[in-house]
């Protein structure tokens, strides 16, 4: 039999299998993505201690199957590093927490090594409990995991001659090139690109930078900055987040849009 | 037999194995019981729909507790299915009316408040009945409690009163062996003797 492995880990995603049986996706600290099966987890409370939920931040055991997909989840328990986070009591923490584990399940892949999303992650979501949801949140959260997968974009100065932006003059987001040009650049960037308000362009190059908790407290950037990084995940993502749309109309003080 | 198993297969819970076991167990069953059981489903699906009040399965246009007079009417359990439904009726302990959503509220899965009858509850609480209070009796998960605050927050311009059901220790239970959550939430929920 396998041995018995064991990682912090965060619940991405968790669906009832059968009578008994949870499938949850984790984000784990020390094996990055993982899709496990617990089986009689909704029967056995004292393995399991419900936390086989989204959200739930836990230790989990689990063994590896030599011919399946799915590791088999033995136990899953609270530990006292490990802090809880507290969503459910808030609409808006609910929908913009939705939104972070799906986009952090969307820019992971399975067996690669992911300990910085994990770390993003969790940090985001102990903000969201701390301070409540906000759309200078969701922006640093976005930019940081952006980041960790790779995609570091670049607002702080103009992608072609590196000058920095001004809060009075606009720049341009060019998606192919993963930032900013100013408009002295802009007529030599043949791409497609979306103007900005420069106070925009500073405000996103200060979210970028900014731990998440200081991020939270801060104003957001405007319309068009969402837009910039909107447009950049629709052109990294496979597939358009589901929990966008709620997310979009909770923000917006208008939650039965 | 294969046919019989492949459809049994498509329930939920139920495997191959199980479809197995269940086809061969009506085959060797008296004829006039699998010709009742299949009545029955036949029976089932023709006339049970959804009541046009409360949108709980119903035979009747209107349903058994929508009909009763006898019910406090200005008092409405909203739950996620059915299933919570009955789970209600046998506590005894509930004689107003229900409203079934079919559904919780899962942003991670893109159901939104369209994709469930929220609409309808709201139609339903600004109608010419007076409604007192709407309990929120939508499971404990994420989804249940998102659905919870989403309507309770939809009925504030109304003015009517939303309550939740409480959450903590079941009864019987032993403090020591219940989970953290559970105390955490038994705890916040106390109330005064």
């Amino acid at each position: 039999m396998p041995a018995e492995e064991a990682s912090a880990a965060i619940v991405l995603r968790a669906r009832d299998y059968s009578e008994s049986d949870r499938i949850v996706t984790l984000l784990t600290r020390d094996f990055g993505k993982l899709g496990g099966i617990a089986k009689g987890a909704k029967a056995s409370r004292r393995r399991f201690e419900r936390k086989l939920e989204p959200f739930s931040h836990a230790m989990l055991y689990f063994r590896r199957r030599p011919h399946g997909q799915l590791v088999f989840i033995t136990r899953a328990e609270a530990a006292a590093e490990l802090r809880p986070f507290n969503i459910d009591d808030d609409l808006a923490k609910i929908a913009l927490g939705s939104y972070m584990l799906e986009l952090a399940d969307a820019m992971t892949s399975e067996g690669a090594e992911a300990e910085g999303a994990y770390r993003v992650l969790s940090e985001a979501l102990g903000t969201i409990s701390d301070a409540g949801a906000s759309p200078a949140l969701r922006q640093s959260f976005e930019l940081k995991f952006l980041r960790w997968a790779g995609f570091g974009l670049e607002f702080a100065r103009c992608r072609q001659c590196a000058a920095p932006p001004s809060e009075e003059t606009a720049a341009y987001f060019v998606v192919s090139r993963g930032g900013i040009v100013c408009a002295r650049c802009r007529p030599s960037v043949p791409e497609g690109a979306l103007r900005m308000e420069g106070a925009s362009v500073v405000a996103l190059a200060r979210l970028g930078e900014a731990d998440l908790a200081e991020a939270s407290s801060t104003g957001p950037a405007g319309a068009d900055a969402a837009l910039a990084i909107s447009r950049f995940l629709s052109s990294v993502l496979d597939r358009k987040l589901r929990s966008t749309a709620f997310l979009d109309s909770v923000m917006a003080g208008n939650p039965r849009a | 037999m294969t046919r019989l198993v492949k459809e049994l297969s498509r329930l939920p819970g139920i495997g191959e194995k199980t479809a197995s076991r269940l086809a061969f167990n009506l085959l060797n069953r008296p004829r006039e019981e699998v010709i009742a059981l299949a009545e029955a489903l036949l029976e089932m699906k023709e006339r049970v729909g959804l009541c046009s009040e409360c949108f709980g399965l119903s035979d009747s246009p209107r349903c058994h507790i929508c009909s009763d007079e006898a019910r406090e009417h200005d008092s409405i359990c909203v739950v996620e299915g059915p299933a919570d439904l009955m789970a209600i009726e046998r506590a005894r302990s509930f004689n107003g009316v229900y409203h079934v959503l079919h559904g919780a509220l899962a942003p991670l899965d893109g159901i939104g408040p369209d994709d469930i009858k929220i609409k309808e509850l709201l139609a339903r609480v600004s109608g010419p009945h007076g409604v007192r209070e709407v309990i929120i009796a939508t499971n404990a998960t994420v989804e249940g409690e998102a659905t919870a605050l989403y309507i309770a927050s939809a009925l504030k311009p109304a003015g009517v009163k939303a309550t939740r059901l409480a959450r903590g220790l079941p009864a019987g239970g032993d403090l020591e062996y219940s989970d953290a959550a559970t105390l955490a939430s038994a705890l916040s929920g106390r109330r005064e003797l």
